[in-house]
């Protein structure tokens, strides 16, 4: 009997081709569109549950004669995902939405799915790899996705197949082309975050706190030694190294180095004010064999960043502390640290804070 | 894969060979319009109007109360928004109706409300039975229009249409029933019962999708929704579907025709489907059961399951179900029906609602009879393990 693979259609390209490579590799396969959220009224073109793009996931499955569904997982990715992505800005923080959409959404929830149509494996459209049980970079670094998964539980590696893991994009294209696949093959790529349809992450933050959260109210913008500047319209509208909204006038230009919830502060200063040589990360999760202090490692702080050599320094339970061989700048809390051997990914964990160090072999800098 | 199942006849049935047959010489040389004064609008004006007859019979209706739409959505936005300026000119300013109606009745309720209009709900029992004290009391002087359902398409739960009615004309007010469920599976007969107005669909009974009608009683004043031409004496403007409306008369016919021998083989199915369940699942709670049910419709929840991932393995295994509401993107959501009669949550989100027709034969109810205990006993492993 042919194994069953369930995939996660998003009725873009990238997953499209995943299904069709599948099918031509003799795999039963079943699409999915998982409904995350409804835009409700807000947005007039799309109506409901991001309907176009269920759509076109479905026609796509139609050409390849396979079939298709719909699940809503709605209510569980507005609390994984929606929630936490709101809170964490009103912490002054700067989430990372992707990454849990795949750590419970996709590779939890929708796996469960898999389990009961007895699909052995689920797969998606990442740009990522997996061999023997790990998780890779995909092939074309350029477009390498792996810093959204490393979330994901270590066993689950081991289910999951990325066809385009081994392409470029434009490859992926032509053989979209190639396929027959018309209906998604040149679709523009969305930058925005899919529940954010505007890029406008404010009216979301409104949405679900009121429009009067003390995240979206005014508060001083100060130098880091208390001088206060300027005045923003909200801490949850900044994110460290933003310039943007930072007020001019000095000798250098300025960047936003901290975001300070209490006060609702946002605080800035010139662009060396925003190296870090160290980082504490939580909510670690590691897809190989748990490392200890000392190991070397690379680590990545944001999506298409270059890695940085590193050492880590400090392993609790769930805490990991690295110092940085060179120098990074912004250091976000509430974006990802990846850690990585070469293009395996070891594992990674939520920015706490960057700058200081302590315990560590390596010189390490105060931001 | 043996022959797939079907048991969805509650969203749709297949065309009927008679009623395409009746309807393909529409199609071809009898294309007129029926508004037109020569020989083509003549002939199909005298198809229109003999269909009109045909399924008026059916219903016990004067061919001057029935009107056709195309489907049951806009019969039943006739319904609510229909009678409300002259009801609304005589004081009377509540819509009552009940919780588990169908989107195309609740939502047309909930717009007017918009508008001032008040909306009375009709509290239904924990078995999807609208309790008659309750709405005896709810039911007064300032009623507009009361719709309630006569089948429910979710539960197959029959509602006491005639003691409703009864009160609803007691009071003054607009009686209305959506009878799309009901037709062909319960005696309908409008001579005996005094509703004022009641909807019908096509594709439910073997026609197809996009006609339908409504029953207007005699004397009910009704503004029409679309404005135009004279079609229908103003009720419902648009060149008619002649075609359709013979499909939907012809379809009308067999199935009071066939109704006596149909319910009591669809029930027989039903029964022995409900117990070979519930004999392998004994904690399967049947909706509605205990209420008064038409006899095509199954719909029950296994604790500690999901409709969804059950749909799925059940259409993978050749089974077509559903889970009785589905939206626009076909993803499943939890039942407003089922909450209205106060089901659980965990055991709403179960709900799988097999429905029978004429596709439905006893091969089909052994074969779910074996394979929905085994998907279920899955779903369970999965969960506990979860």
């Amino acid at each position: 009997m042919t194994e069953r693979v369930l995939v996660a259609m998003s009725g873009g390209v990238d997953s499209s081709v995943a299904a069709a490579m599948l099918v031509e590799q003799g795999y039963d396969v079943i699409g999915a569109t998982m409904k995350l959220f409804c835009y409700g009224d807000d947005v007039p073109d799309r109506p409901c549950c991001s309907l176009d793009s269920i759509n076109d996931a479905r026609r796509v499955c139609e050409t390849l004669g396979v079939p298709h569904y719909v699940l809503n997982l709605e209510s569980a990715f507005g609390h994984d995902v929606i929630d936490n992505f709101v809170s964490e800005y009103a912490a002054g923080r700067t989430p990372i939405p992707c990454v849990r959409c795949n750590t419970f959404t996709k590779f939890r929830d929708l796996l469960r799915k898999a389990d009961a149509v007895d699909a052995a494996w689920i797969a998606t459209g990442h740009y990522a790899r997996t061999s023997n049980g790990e998780l890779l970079r995909g092939r074309d670094r350029s477009k390498d996705q792996s810093y959204f998964l490393w979330g994901i539980d270590r066993s689950v590696v081991r289910r999951m197949l990325l066809p385009v893991g081994e392409m470029t994009k434009p490859e992926t294209r032509a053989r979209a082309h190639d396929l027959g696949l018309t209906v998604v093959a040149e679709k523009v790529e969305s930058q925005d975050i899919c529940f954010v349809p505007d890029g406008d992450h404010a009216k979301v933050i409104a949405r679900r706190l009121g429009g009067d959260t003390p995240a979206l109210a005014r508060g001083p913008i100060m130098l880091g030694d208390g001088t206060v500047v300027g005045e923003h319209d909200g801490y949850a509208r900044y994110t460290i190294g933003q310039r943007r909204g930072v007020p001019g006038g000095f000798s250098a230009p300025m960047y936003v180095v901290a975001i300070r919830p209490v006060d609702r502060a946002v605080i800035i200063g010139p662009r060396e004010a925003l190296l870090g040589r160290g980082v504490i990360a939580r909510e670690m999760n590691w897809l190989v064999e748990p490392m200890s202090a000392g190991a070397r490692v690379e680590v990545q702080v944001r999506h298409r960043a270059s890695a940085t050599p590193a050492e880590i320094v400090r392993v609790d339970s769930d805490e990991i502390e690295l110092a940085l061989e060179a120098p990074v700048s912004a250091i976000t809390p509430g974006q990802s640290l990846v850690l990585y051997d070469g293009d395996r990914v070891l594992g990674g964990g939520f920015i706490e804070r960057g700058g200081a160090a302590a315990r560590t072999a390596l010189p390490v800098l105060a931001a | 894969m043996p022959q797939p199942v079907y048991l969805d006849h509650a969203a749709t049935t297949p065309v009927r060979r008679e009623v395409f047959e009746a309807m393909e010489p529409f199609y071809g040389p009898r294309f007129g319009n029926p508004s037109s004064v020569h020989r083509w609008g003549r002939e199909a004006r005298a198809s229109l109007d003999e269909a009109r007859e045909r399924l008026a019979r059916c219903m016990g209706a004067q061919p001057d109360e029935v009107c056709f739409t195309s489907g049951g959505t806009e019969a039943d936005n006739l319904a609510v928004f229909g009678p409300l300026r002259s009801q609304r000119a005589k004081g009377r300013s509540v819509i009552a109706t009940t919780p588990i109606e169908h989107k195309a009745v609740l939502a047309a309720v909930h717009y007017a409300a918009r508008d001032g209009v008040i909306e009375r709900m009709l509290p239904v029992s924990s078995t999807g039975v609208v309790d008659l004290d309750q709405a005896s009391r709810l039911l007064d002087e300032s009623l507009a229009v009361c719709t309630v359902m006569w089948v429910n398409n979710e539960t197959g739960t029959i509602q006491p249409i005639p003691e409703i009615a009864d009160l609803v004309k007691s009071r003054g007010g607009v009686m209305h029933t959506d009878a799309v469920q009901a037709f062909g599976k319960i005696d309908i007969d409008l001579r005996k019962v005094p509703v004022d107005l009641l909807t019908l669909s096509g594709h439910k009974i073997g026609a197809p999708k996009g006609i339908g009608a409504i029953f207007i009683r005699r004397g009910t004043q009704i503004d029409a929704m679309f404005h135009g031409g004279s079609q229908d004496r103003g009720r419902r403007p648009g060149t008619e579907n002649v075609a359709a409306a013979v499909g939907l008369a012809r379809a009308a016919e067999l199935a009071v025709e066939e109704r006596e021998a149909e319910t009591r083989r669809l029930g027989e199915l039903r029964d022995a489907l409900e117990a070979g369940l519930l004999a392998k699942i004994p904690d399967a709670v049947v909706h509605g059961r205990g209420s008064p049910r038409a006899p095509h419709i199954l719909n029950l929840s296994v604790p500690g399951t999901d409709s969804e991932s059950l749909l799925m393995a059940l259409d993978l295994a050749g089974v077509a179900a559903s889970s009785g509401s589905a939206c626009q993107s076909g993803s499943v959501t939890p039942s407003h029906v089922l909450r209205g009669m106060g089901v659980r949550p965990e055991l709403a989100v179960a709900a799988i609602r097999m429905s029978l027709g004429a596709l439905t034969t006893p091969d089909c109810v052994t074969r779910v009879v074996e394979l929905f205990p085994a998907l279920i006993a899955k779903a369970r492993r999965l969960s506990g393990a979860a």
